[in-house]
């Protein structure tokens, strides 16, 4: 059976995991953020990460939560999707978790449809569920709503 | 000079005025040294002077047959038991020559003596604690009269007056002398004084002393019992003050309790500064294990181990994350204790202060008492 390894984080109260491969890196949130004009509220900015400039979203907006204020333990988890860097204010990385493929529940169409969202699936690990996010989905959407 | 005819004349002169002198009075006829009539009244009377006796030879009468004249002398008490004035007049004969002497005997009674048995009851009785009021002669206690209330038995009448005695004092000084005596004299203190007496005609010659003994029982007592009174009080002055000191010993412990309870404050605060910074540690130790995850997964197979050891690094980072928490806990608790610590060390601060003003009210009293006592002894020297 197959193993995948995600990288689990909050927002909010609730967790998310992305598949570990898509993952590039966890730093504190910079201070150097650059806002840019005319940008909907969850576009954070842009970053100068390394010399490679990076937009930079505040996943908290996105989702729709109320309280954003920057935590001690909020974190800025650097995707890498294919081929382009995109930086997420999340609250706490929390872990790397290896699950078996059997333990991720895909939602049914009619609850994925009604969030318009980019959940894959759930994942049940000990009590907790872990939402499994569909990283290019959610780039699209992001950038769809941007152009 | 008396005429041997006028003789008889003198006798029956003598007998019938002899009755009349108050204090009596006695007369004597000598021939030679040789004493052949004599008259005495009923009160006075000197057995030395019977008929048929010899006069000394340099008595007052063979004194007044040699010169020839009158001759009075006043004879202490020392030599008949009382004092005399005794004149003695020459009888001569008609042809000149002498007889003998017609001597006249007069009791001399000093007029204090004399009013004694009238005065000292009355006297006796006016000190509020009672009094003994004596006489004496140059030697010896003549009279005396005890009051009710208080007498003295070591002093009767014929009590030889000693060198040291007040009454022997007053009559070598022929000053009054009044001094108070110790319980060594009569048993119990006393205050005694003495006045001389001198001789009526002659202001010069002391012949008795008066003296009057009051006891000092109360005064002595008073005075006893004041110098206990401040023997105590300065005891207890003394306590109280070690006690001040203490007092002062704690106010300044307690200064110190407080201060270091403040520093333990401060430190349990460097602690929390400490598990702040071990905290800081522990998010940078959980980021390095993620990103060292991120990187071994990416590694693929090869990168297996090394990502069991950064989930490793990982969990380490959670525990040593998990123990700030309890640190602060544990802070705490000790900044709560100690802030009751601090709490009742203020309550024992203000205690001591106030220990320390009751301390000083306590002094003024005891003072203020040690006063009075003064005053009391004073009080009792003057009883």
């Amino acid at each position: 059976m197959k193993n995948i390894q995600m990288v689990v984080f909050a927002v909010g109260k609730e967790y998310y995991g992305i598949d570990i491969f898509c993952a590039q890196e966890i730093i504190r949130i910079p201070k150097n953020i650059t806002k840019m004009p005319n940008m909907p509220s969850f576009i954070e900015g842009m970053l100068n990460l390394r010399d490679q400039v990076i937009p930079v979203v505040d996943l908290r907006k996105r989702f729709g939560l109320e309280n954003t204020e920057t935590e001690n333990d909020s974190r800025l988890l650097v995707l890498k999707l294919e081929g382009m860097l995109l930086g997420n204010i999340v609250d706490d990385v929390s872990e790397v978790l290896s699950v078996g493929e059997e333990s991720i529940e895909s939602l049914c169409v009619e609850i994925a449809y009604l969030g318009n969202s980019c959940i894959k699936g759930i994942c049940k690990v000990e009590d907790r569920l872990i939402m499994l996010l569909d990283v290019t989905k959610l780039k699209n959407e992001i950038f769809a709503s941007v152009s | 000079m008396i005429k041997f005819s006028a003789l008889d004349s003198c006798k029956s002169l003598a007998e019938t005025l002899g009755h009349l002198v108050p204090g009596g009075i006695m007369f004597c006829v000598t021939e030679g040294d040789t004493i052949v009539w004599r008259f005495s009244s009923d009160s006075f009377h000197l057995d030395s002077f019977e008929v048929g006796n010899h006069v000394e030879s340099n008595g007052v009468m063979m004194n007044a047959v040699r010169n020839k004249k009158t001759v009075s002398q006043n004879v202490p008490r020392t030599v008949y038991g009382q004092r005399l004035i005794i004149v003695a007049m020459p009888i001569i004969d008609d042809t000149d020559n002498i007889f003998g002497t017609f001597s006249v005997f007069l009791p001399k009674l000093h007029p204090v003596a004399a009013a004694f048995k009238d005065f000292a009851p009355v006297l006796a009785e006016m000190f509020d604690e009672g009094s003994v009021i004596y006489m004496t002669d140059l030697t010896q206690v003549v009279y005396r009269q005890a009051s009710r209330k208080f007498d003295i038995s070591s002093l009767p009448v014929g009590h030889v007056i000693q060198e040291e005695d007040v009454a022997s004092r007053t009559i070598k000084t022929k000053k009054p002398i009044s001094e108070e005596g110790g319980a060594e004299i009569y048993g119990f203190p006393v205050l005694e004084t003495n006045y001389p007496l001198f001789d009526e005609d002659n202001p010069d010659e002391i012949v008795a002393s008066l003296g009057v003994i009051i006891p000092k029982k109360t005064a002595a007592h008073l005075r006893i019992i004041s110098g206990n009174l401040e023997d105590g009080l300065s005891a207890i002055s003394a306590a109280i003050e070690e006690l001040a000191a203490e007092a002062t010993s704690i106010h300044s412990n307690e200064q110190n309790l407080n201060n270091n309870i403040k520093e333990i404050i401060g430190l349990s605060e460097e602690i929390n500064k400490v598990s702040v910074f071990i905290k800081e540690i522990a998010d940078e130790t959980k980021m390095l294990g993620l990103n060292a995850a991120i990187e071994a997964a990416r590694a693929g197979e090869s990168g297996r181990g090394f990502g069991v050891v950064a989930e490793e690094i990982r969990k380490l980072s959670e525990q040593s994350k998990s123990t700030v928490p309890r640190i602060q806990e544990l802070t705490d608790t000790i900044k709560a204790k100690v802030n009751d610590a601090g709490d009742m060390s203020k309550s024992s601060l203000h205690a001591s202060q106030e220990q320390a003003a009751a301390t000083e009210q306590v002094t003024a009293s005891i003072e203020e008492i040690t006063a009075m006592c003064g005053e009391l002894n004073e009080m009792a020297k003057t009883l």
